[in-house]
């Protein structure tokens, strides 16, 4: 029974960070359609730059936090700014081209993680010690990494309710023509939601290095593990995303105590190709036209 | 015109054959890399270009190509190219239940999808010991690059000749409907699933014979080389360049970028990944269409000038209307 209740706490704190890691993804999506192939390594770049600043300065990451957003939004908005919307016009409408660029800057910015970083497995040491509960052991860096994620996660909701841009986000996600009619700005929409979502990446990513190790080739299961949580919840739902998060941070840490790790890292792809098989629309999903 | 074809081809095919009979190891290497990856680049050509399914994971195949080969020599001594044929009918055998699942998603979740399985391949056949694990194989060393070169030469010329053939036939014009409109394909009588699934077949075979001949070239087969991100994006990326679901585009990306990426790989491995990514972001909005409908429309254009291509990349090279 105690295992059952550990494995649950594991998987609700590793959920947490899921969760706000795919709250960055279904932004982009949410709004440009984009499926950002590129969203992983963002994610690693942020956990690996903490954890240098951590091995040199011994800095904690999460004062880092502000720094790494804000690169991750600039990052982001020069890429939709400066290549997205490059695109040439006849191909900018299908998928193809959108998934086919992020997936040559995944490897752009893996080989520039490499490059920067070097190809050694790196950590930050910090909070390594577990709070006692009974027989119930809480690591302190997941739970750190999941009240900051929640936080982190509140202020994004805020900001997408109360602010006229945030409005004007979910306008263009919920119908791109109604928007445009009432005069949303929609390239700075898009800038700005390529910004955010890579902002919020960035800030998973700082969250993630306390939890995880991280080398800079590590990108892609991050976005499949993004990809899965909004497919589950489905695409462009919000609550969803936060459902499916629960769902693959449970699954995974089932997995991982029953089936060992390796099937483990299996377990959002896994998941992943279910769902989309049996709940084409995700649990939560609306129809994406 | 047709004359000068043929002539073209036939000089092309026997120099193919008996040059490598005359030339050192590093330029037979640099020539057995080249029909690789234009290999390569058809098979993924098949796929997302005819059928407009993006697949970046048909490295999956090319893995468990080489992977079947390596496990197979070691346990029976069997000659390898009978082993690396088994790999590639295994390939096909396995796509048929994986396309089926695979191909009813759509866009970006079948693009994911099979990212996923490449990534999943690569840590089965890391954490299984009985294929060596992280550490990998070894194969028995000492063996001649001609017969893998030929071998090689033989799957891409075939990668090549069935491309030529979906290109002037019903199936290609249903593959081609099928990336269009799956929807209004489907309403005009294509069995899409069928057509799709057929095509995923040929796009799985292809990596698979070839991997064999590669594991058997390494000698030594480990996950990262076996289900390398680098060949994969490389293969696109040349096929990107040449001009997606064209005929030629393939083969013109795979020879013209062949020689830059292995001189760059060999001299700046830590930038390679950087450069190679980058170069497709720019090509995607330099040239999108490829080296080969880009020169298609040019020419079109200087006979009947008011011809032109509107192509969208993934678009059928430019032409006589086959309705």
């Amino acid at each position: 029974m105690d295992t059952v209740v550990q494995l649950i706490v594991n998987g609700l704190l590793l959920g947490g960070v899921l969760a706000l890691s795919a709250l960055g993804f279904n932004i982009i999506f949410g709004v440009m359609r984009v499926v950002n192939l590129a969203h992983g390594d963002l994610v690693v770049i942020a956990a690996l730059t903490c954890a240098m600043a951590y091995a040199h300065w011994h800095i904690n990451p999460l004062l880092l936090l502000p720094f790494t957003a804000l690169g991750g939004f600039v990052i982001g908005a020069c890429i939709q700014r400066f290549l997205l919307r490059r695109l040439p016009a006849e191909i900018a409408s299908g998928e193809a081209s959108s998934l086919t660029l992020t997936f040559g800057l995944s490897y752009f910015l893996a080989g520039l993680g490499l490059w920067i970083f070097g190809g050694q497995i790196r950590s930050v040491p910090y909070l390594t010690g577990a709070i006692q509960l009974g027989a119930i052991s809480i690591p302190q860096a997941r739970l750190l990494a999941f009240v900051a994620a929640i936080v982190i996660a509140g202020l994004l909701g805020v900001f997408l309710r109360y602010t006229s841009i945030g409005r004007a986000i979910r306008a263009t996600s919920m119908n791109l023509d109604g928007a445009l009619a009432c005069g949303v700005d929609a390239d700075l929409v898009r800038t700005v939601s390529f910004g955010l979502g890579s902002a919020v990446a960035a800030a998973a990513g700082t969250l993630l290095s306390y939890v995880y190790t991280f080398n800079p080739q590590d990108g892609i299961p991050f976005t499949i593990s993004a990809f899965a949580v909004i497919a589950i919840g489905g695409l462009g739902s919000y609550t969803g995303a936060l459902l499916g998060a629960l769902v693959l941070g449970f699954a995974q840490a089932f997995a991982s105590y029953y089936a060992g790790s390796t099937l483990a890292d299996a377990a959002p792809y896994v998941l992943f190709v279910l769902v989309m098989l049996v709940l084409p629309q995700g649990l939560l999903g609306r129809r994406a036209s | 015109m047709k004359i000068a074809g043929w002539i073209g081809a036939a000089t092309a095919l026997v120099l193919l054959l008996f040059v490598p009979l005359h030339i050192n190891g590093y330029w037979l290497n640099l020539l057995y890399q080249t029909v690789l990856y234009v290999g390569l680049a058809y098979g993924f050509n098949i796929i997302s270009g005819y059928a407009g399914y993006f697949s970046f994971g048909q490295i999956a195949f090319f893995g468990i190509g080489a992977y079947t080969t390596g496990a197979l020599v070691l346990a029976t001594h069997w000659d390898w190219t009978i082993c690396a044929l088994i790999g590639g009918v295994l390939c096909g055998v396995l796509a048929v239940p994986i396309g089926a699942v695979m191909l009813r998603l759509r866009g970006p979740f079948f693009a994911i999808g099979m990212l996923g399985l490449a990534q999943t391949a690569r840590v089965l056949a890391s954490s299984s010991s009985a294929l060596g694990g992280g550490s990998g194989m070894y194969l028995p060393p000492g063996s001649s690059l001609l017969p893998v070169y030929y071998w090689t030469l033989a799957v891409a010329g075939g990668a090549f000749a069935i491309t030529w053939w979906i290109d002037h036939s019903a199936f290609g014009l249903r593959l081609q409907a099928i990336r269009e409109d799956e929807a209004i394909a489907a309403t005009l009588g294509v069995s899409t699933t069928r057509a799709k699934v057929s095509a995923f077949i040929i796009s799985a075979i292809i990596p698979g014979l070839l991997g064999g001949g590669y594991a058997w070239f390494l000698t030594y087969i480990e996950p990262t080389s076996a289900f390398s991100a680098r060949v994969d994006l490389q293969s696109i990326v040349m096929t990107i360049l040449g001009g997606i679901g064209t005929l030629w585009g393939p083969l013109v990306g795979a020879v013209l970028m062949t020689q830059v990426s292995e001189a760059l790989w060999a001299n700046f491995p830590q930038a390679y990944l950087m450069i190679f990514g980058g170069l497709l972001v720019v090509l995607l909005i330099v040239l999108p269409r490829g080296i080969v409908p880009a020169i298609a429309t040019r020419m079109q254009k200087r006979t009947t000038p008011s011809a032109g291509g509107g192509m969208v990349m993934g678009s059928a090279q430019p032409g006589p209307e086959r309705t």
